[in-house]
């Protein structure tokens, strides 16, 4: 073994810090310092280009306490959560199992189909929806008056009581292809024997699916909801497009009030109240996932 | 095994998938099949096929700069990813290879990071990039893209180079390699899968990237196409058939990618589940 310089240990600890320097110079940059920026920024009245800031201590969070706007948001943003939950890992779940276990041909084709939106831009999955669900030219206005039911009278996204689970079912057109891979990439290391020992106890299907299946994956589970739980609170772009948050501010959600708020209406310090309250709804999220990948 | 078996289950099961996959092909062939009718006809009967096959709603599509999007957000795509895999690798390496807390207290730090959404910091990103002159220029994405990359990069690389047999970079460093000689000549030559997902995962969420790009670029010429898309509806208003046929050439050319490579992709975008 060659003599080591007496620097080794020193030369080695600075060669690290400079492989090191660049990722922490671009996350301090866009991510650390932005934080302590929305939070200081939160107790202050400013506008976005203006070189004037008020102290005003909490006041902009107890303007988001009285603003039935944020209310409305964040109802909304727990909407999409839930519901999500519900369609994208639900139907992806039992999407997973059947091309698992339930069915041999052409399973690679189906899967590549149902996962495609994926691929696809939130914004011209919206600007699709937006032209199928259009009152006057939209073929799903037609199809449905075709069937002789009556569409919703201000189209299927202008009309604020239903508009929020149109843009839900928007959502999941796109993302359960995610789920039903996410799931089945799980599925897939479940071990055979499990299910060869199942049925000579004389549990298939369903009952195989309920007892082996879901306990076996328990922990991909855990993390698709909460995979799904962040993306539901960080929803934008598809709301942004189809109803920019209309009718009304019926389909509002924390991520484009707080745009307007900055970038429209020029309450720069109240956006950014409402932008610590949705970090601090992220990173609650952010350190359960690291909990339960921990535990997987 | 059972293949042959074609029973009531079956059928169901196929029934239930096939359904599935009816729901999410039908908005894409419509996409398609509309941005060959006229105005008209979309106005008149939504539910019919195109009467010809003309190209003509492309050509105006076009004409808006779908081509000039599509450049930048290769361009951008492809520098963002670039500088990632590099700084995550870096860091990742640096990381496997620190002992004691200083090298847990960073790694801790960058998977903070990955909890931090950019919607959430909104405000202070425009005013940093304002303040920087950087509003309409394409260093304005690439670097946070880049930022906002690295944790989720630097996870994957460090589980990756854990892995990693110790012998061969000891092997390197008697042969007179620095350490940082050793990352680049041994080390990253034989991380390839690696490097391939992570590469793929941040291209698909760069390539459709939009409130960032909403908010720093406004100028036409520097627009990426999920910004860029938007304007067609501007540019068109009530004249679907454009719309869509502008939709379609910005969409087809990454679902066609997509289903080229969907082993690569699957495999990559399911890591995040890891």
């Amino acid at each position: 073994m060659p003599q080591r310089p007496r620097t080794a240990r020193s030369d080695g600890r600075l060669t690290y810090a400079a492989m090191l320097s660049p990722a922490i110079v671009l996350l301090s940059i866009f991510v650390f310092v932005p934080v302590a920026l929305v939070l200081y920024g939160s107790l202050f009245r400013f506008g976005l280009t203006s070189a004037e800031w008020t102290f005003v201590g909490l006041s902009n969070y107890v303007r988001a306490m009285g603003d039935g706007v944020f209310w409305i948001a964040l109802r909304n943003n727990i909407i999409i959560v839930v519901g999500s939950i519900v369609l994208q890992v639900g139907f992806g779940t039992l999407l997973a199992a059947v091309l698992d276990r339930g069915i041999t041909v052409g399973n690679t084709v189906l899967r590549t189909i149902i996962f495609a939106p994926m691929v696809i831009s939130s914004v011209a999955v919206g600007l699709i929806w937006l032209i199928i669900l259009d009152p006057n030219v939209g073929p799903l206005v037609s199809l449905v008056k075709a069937m002789g039911l009556t569409p919703p009278r201000l189209g299927f996204l202008g009309d604020p009581s239903i508009s929020i689970w149109v843009v839900l079912g928007i959502a999941s057109w796109q993302y359960t292809g995610f789920m039903m891979v996410l799931i089945l990439a799980g599925l897939q290391a479940v071990p055979k024997e499990l299910y060869q020992a199942a049925a000579l106890d004389g549990a298939t299907g369903l009952r195989a699916f309920w007892h082996i299946t879901l306990p076996a994956i328990r922990n991909i589970l855990i993390v698709a909801v909460l995979i799904t739980t962040v993306g539901g609170f960080k929803v934008f772009d598809l709301i942004f497009v189809t109803t920019g948050g209309g009718p009304a501010n019926a389909t509002q959600v924390l991520s484009t009030w707080i745009y307007f708020q900055a970038f429209n209406l020029g309450n720069t310090g109240y956006a950014d109240a409402i932008s610590v309250i949705l970090l601090a709804i992220a990173v609650l999220l952010g350190w359960a996932q690291l909990k339960s990948s921990r535990r997987a | 095994m059972n293949t042959r078996r074609l029973n009531a289950t079956t059928l169901v099961l196929y029934g239930f998938v096939g359904l599935m996959s009816l729901i999410v092909l039908l908005p894409v062939i419509y996409m398609i099949m509309a941005a060959f009718k006229t105005r008209t006809s979309m106005f008149v009967s939504p539910l019919a096929l195109p009467e010809s096959l003309s190209f003509e709603t492309f050509e105006r599509a076009w004409g808006v700069g779908v081509g000039g999007f599509m450049v930048n957000s290769l361009l951008v795509t492809f520098l963002s990813v670039v500088v990632i895999v590099i700084v995550s690798g870096m860091a990742a390496y640096a990381l496997s290879q620190m002992r004691g807390w200083v090298g847990q207290a960073i790694y801790l730090m960058i998977v903070a990071g990955f909890a931090i959404p950019v919607q959430a910091v909104l405000v202070p990103v425009f005013q940093i990039m304002s303040g920087a002159g950087l509003l309409n220029s394409r260093l304005a994405l690439v670097l946070p893209y880049a930022a906002y990359g690295i944790p989720f990069t630097v996870i994957l690389f460090y589980a990756f180079f854990l892995d990693f047999p110790k012998e061969l970079e000891e092997a390197a460093r008697l042969d007179g390699c620095s350490r940082f000689q050793a990352f680049v000549r041994v080390i990253l030559p034989l991380s390839g899968p690696a490097i391939a997902s992570a590469a793929i995962f941040q291209s698909v969420f760069i390539w459709n990237e939009f409130i960032l790009a909403l908010l720093v670029l406004t100028r036409r010429g520097l627009k990426t196409l999920p910004v860029g898309i938007l304007d067609l509806q501007g540019e068109f208003t009530s004249d679907w058939p454009a719309v869509l046929a502008g939709l379609t050439l910005a969409t087809l050319p990454l679902l066609i990618l997509f289903v080229l490579a969907q082993k690569y992709f699957v495999r990559s975008l399911a890591g995040l589940g890891k």
